[in-house]
């Protein structure tokens, strides 16, 4: 859908993207976005495309028949002779394989860049998490929801990496179901993602980081189509990621902010 | 693209240089600083096995076509040793050897043997713990990729996994970078869409 009579083509939005461009077509392009609200929502639109593909990729290399390859050059692997092609070695190496780039591929999600957000540390963490949340659906969260005691379990996990202690009251948003805590990596620290399933607009996080930017008030901006509430305190960072409508979510994220300050 | 020499070689030999060789071997030598040696190349595949494999992958949606396509690549690659152009970069040059060759002689062929290419939804998926929520943002990527149409599936592929400049892309697809960018365009449109709410399942 490339409307000729939009300021700026899909290929221009997504070259830019992409950093193809000269420093004088991306001053001029900087421009008209500032100037034109269509070609911004275009770019945003067309941004929403930048998964990480490279790690979703990765563990296909692992799926590759090494040790035949090999022999096609003559460099048998191991300087063994060559493997039968479903020989019991060879499965079992490709499992471990697999198991190994699920490892790989799951630090490696989470520690992607965004390269169209603003790329100040303490906003690029809420990018990434954007970008992890947007392929969320119902089904991720499917289940029957955590009881009380599990809950409680699942969040004392957290005290140890992230130096935070919530109590299920602390964390539960009325009206939401709470799905699970888990932890999970960004640029090599813990990050805490607290997921729920609003039975309305589906999934929703609320995700913590240890943060030495300071106490900021809770700020709110739109991300992959989502609504982001943000807020820091001296020690951790914090975020509410949802489709619920924004005046909802701020008063879901002023809720939580109270009982964990 | 069209490089243009600046040293025209008619004239570059015209200063005698000061030769410690007999100058009967001098042209030799050149060549052999020029042209990359088998050696090389085969190391240079071996380095490349996993990624070439894969990319056959990403273009036939089958396990045994990329088998055949990574050997052809290799059997076309060291047979053409000398058209490698040193200074370039070996990768991009053997997956524009691969690519041709799933163009014009395995893709054809299967076509018009009448084969089918099975399922894209099942040839790329990541095996193992199916349930693991890893792989199922792996999967739900791939599955996006895959959606796409064939020309834009390849350069995504290129741009985005290998991480390739439009220029390079353009190479070894063999069409214009115009070209490469409306197939990304339209890709990143298409993918944008899905991401965005209507195709997520």
């Amino acid at each position: 859908m490339n409307d000729k009579n939009q300021i700026l083509s899909d290929e221009e939005l997504t070259a830019y993207i992409d950093g193809e461009l000269s420093d004088t077509e991306v001053s001029r392009i900087e421009a008209l976005l500032d100037s034109n609200a269509r070609a911004a929502a275009r770019l945003e639109l067309l941004s929403r495309s930048s998964l990480p593909f490279k790690q979703a990729f990765e563990p296909l290399l692992a799926e590759a028949p090494k040790a035949r390859l090999d022999t096609l050059l003559g460099t048998p692997a191991d300087a063994k002779p060559a493997p039968e092609r479903f020989g019991r070695r060879g499965f079992l190496g490709s499992l471990a394989a697999c198991l190994f780039a699920g490892i790989v591929a799951d630090r490696a999600f989470i520690s992607i860049r965004n390269r169209v957000d603003a790329p100040d540390e303490s906003s690029e963490w809420r990018a990434v998490v954007a970008e992890y949340l947007a392929l969320y659906t119902v089904d991720t969260l499917a289940g029957p929801s955590p009881s009380g005691e599990a809950q409680a379990a699942q969040l004392a996990r957290l005290v140890d990496k992230l130096g935070i202690s919530l109590s299920p009251e602390a964390v539960s948003l009325p009206g939401i179901e709470f799905k699970r805590a888990q932890l999970l990596q960004y640029d090599e620290k813990p990050l805490a993602q607290i997921a729920y399933l609003d039975p309305e607009t589906g999934p929703l996080a609320l995700c913590i980081v240890r943060s030495d930017v300071g106490k900021q008030d809770p700020d709110v901006e739109g991300r992959r189509g989502m609504n982001v509430v943000y807020w820091s305190n001296e020690t951790h960072a914090f975020m509410l990621i949802g489709r619920i409508p924004i005046d909802r979510m701020q008063e879901l994220a002023e809720d939580v902010r109270k009982r964990t300050a | 693209m069209p490089v243009a020499y600046t040293t025209f070689p008619a004239y570059s030999r015209a200063v005698p240089e000061p030769s410690v060789q007999p100058a009967a071997l001098e042209g030799k030598i050149v060549a052999e600083a020029l042209i990359a040696s088998e050696a090389d190349i085969k190391s240079g595949l071996a380095d490349n096995l996993l990624r070439l494999w894969r990319y056959g992958l990403v273009l036939s949606h089958r396990r045994d076509v990329a088998d055949d396509l990574v050997q052809q690549t290799c059997v076309r690659a060291l047979e053409r040793v000398e058209q490698f152009e040193t200074g370039t970069r070996l990768d991009r040059w053997l997956f524009s050897i691969l690519h041709s060759i799933w163009l014009n002689e395995i893709r054809s062929q299967r076509v018009r043997l009448g084969q089918g290419f099975v399922d894209a939804d099942e040839a790329l998926v990541v095996d193992g713990a199916r349930d693991a929520e890893t792989h199922l943002m792996a999967n739900q990527v791939l599955r996006l990729v895959n959606a796409l149409p064939d020309a834009q599936r390849a350069a995504v592929f290129l741009a985005y996994v290998e991480g390739l400049s439009y220029k390079e892309v353009a190479s070894v697809l063999d069409i214009p970078i115009g070209t490469v960018m409306s197939r990304l365009a339209a890709a990143r449109a298409k993918i944008a869409a899905s991401v965005s709410g209507e195709g997520v399942t």
